[in-house]
């Protein structure tokens, strides 16, 4: 459950450290973004020297949620962090690798570039 | 009602029906071979540069061959996409999930076989050969000639 105002972790290798939403993409006054959405996001931290930097807006995509993920079979996870992967306008990944595990839901939402640069999928 | 379901289940390990036997398994991963092999065959024929075919099945559980390829301009990524996809549509009638406009790093995912068309810049960014570094490369009839080189 992120909303506007939520800090998220990074989890690949861009250079930013720490974001904060600030837009859900979706319908309009859509609330909520849950694994597999693309939100808009302002870097709080960065790495320095790295080509991102502190207070630039980019865009996302949510990877790891703390509020749980229901699979039709029962399945419920959930994680210890809220974490996002930095993308481009195209949907390419910023970053050249993903730390920590994903869920496999992002390639049924058409992320499977993220998934392939990820070292596991839950 | 515990005594029946004792009866049917608590001698063995119980098996679940889903799972397909181990021969299953190799038919499924020789015909993934033979598709991954043709469409290799076919970015090689749009001159796609240096293909490579990794069975990635040991490692990542969620396909089994990635097909990794060089395109030289976002014209070629079309054709050899385009090309791709018609070819499995019309052979296998499979319809690939991924970019459907060409770009930078174009995917296609045709669930066992994942294609991957970069351009030479984005190739050595991403550098996916060094990710699955551990995957067997499979060898290519058609790649006996030296690759070309700029």
């Amino acid at each position: 459950m992120i909303q506007p105002q939520t800090h998220l972790n990074v989890a690949d290798n861009s250079g930013a450290r720490e974001l904060m939403c600030i837009r859900v993409i979706g319908a309009s006054n859509r609330r909520y973004a849950h694994i597999g959405d693309v939100i808009v996001a302002v870097i709080k931290e960065a790495v320095p020297n790295t080509p991102l930097e502190r207070s630039e807006v980019i865009r996302a995509v949510i990877v790891r949620t703390r509020k749980e993920l229901k699979r039709d079979n029962g399945m419920i996870i959930r994680y210890d962090d809220n974490a996002a992967v930095v993308i481009d306008q195209e949907g390419n990944p910023k970053g050249t690798r993903i730390f920590g595990a994903i869920a496999r839901e992002l390639r049924q939402l058409n992320f499977t570039k993220i998934v392939s640069l990820a070292p596991e999928v839950l | 009602m515990f005594d029946d379901l004792m009866k049917k289940y608590g001698e063995v390990v119980f098996k679940k029906n889903g799972r397909k036997s181990p021969s299953a398994e190799l038919d499924d991963d020789a015909e993934s071979l033979s598709f991954a092999v043709e469409m290799a065959k076919v970015a090689s024929d749009v001159k796609a540069a240096d293909i490579r075919v990794l069975f990635v099945k040991p490692l990542v559980y969620w396909t089994r061959f990635f097909i990794i390829a060089t395109a030289f301009s976002r014209p070629q990524i079309d054709a050899i996409g385009s090309r791709i996809r018609d070819l499995a549509e019309k052979k296998y009638g499979k319809v690939p999930s991924g970019d459907a406009k060409p770009n930078s790093w174009t995917l296609l995912d045709f669930g066992d076989v994942v294609v991957h068309i970069f351009l030479p810049q984005q190739r050595a960014f991403y550098n996916l050969e060094e990710f699955y570094g551990n995957a067997t490369l499979i060898e290519l009839p058609s790649e006996t000639q030296p690759p070309f080189h700029t």
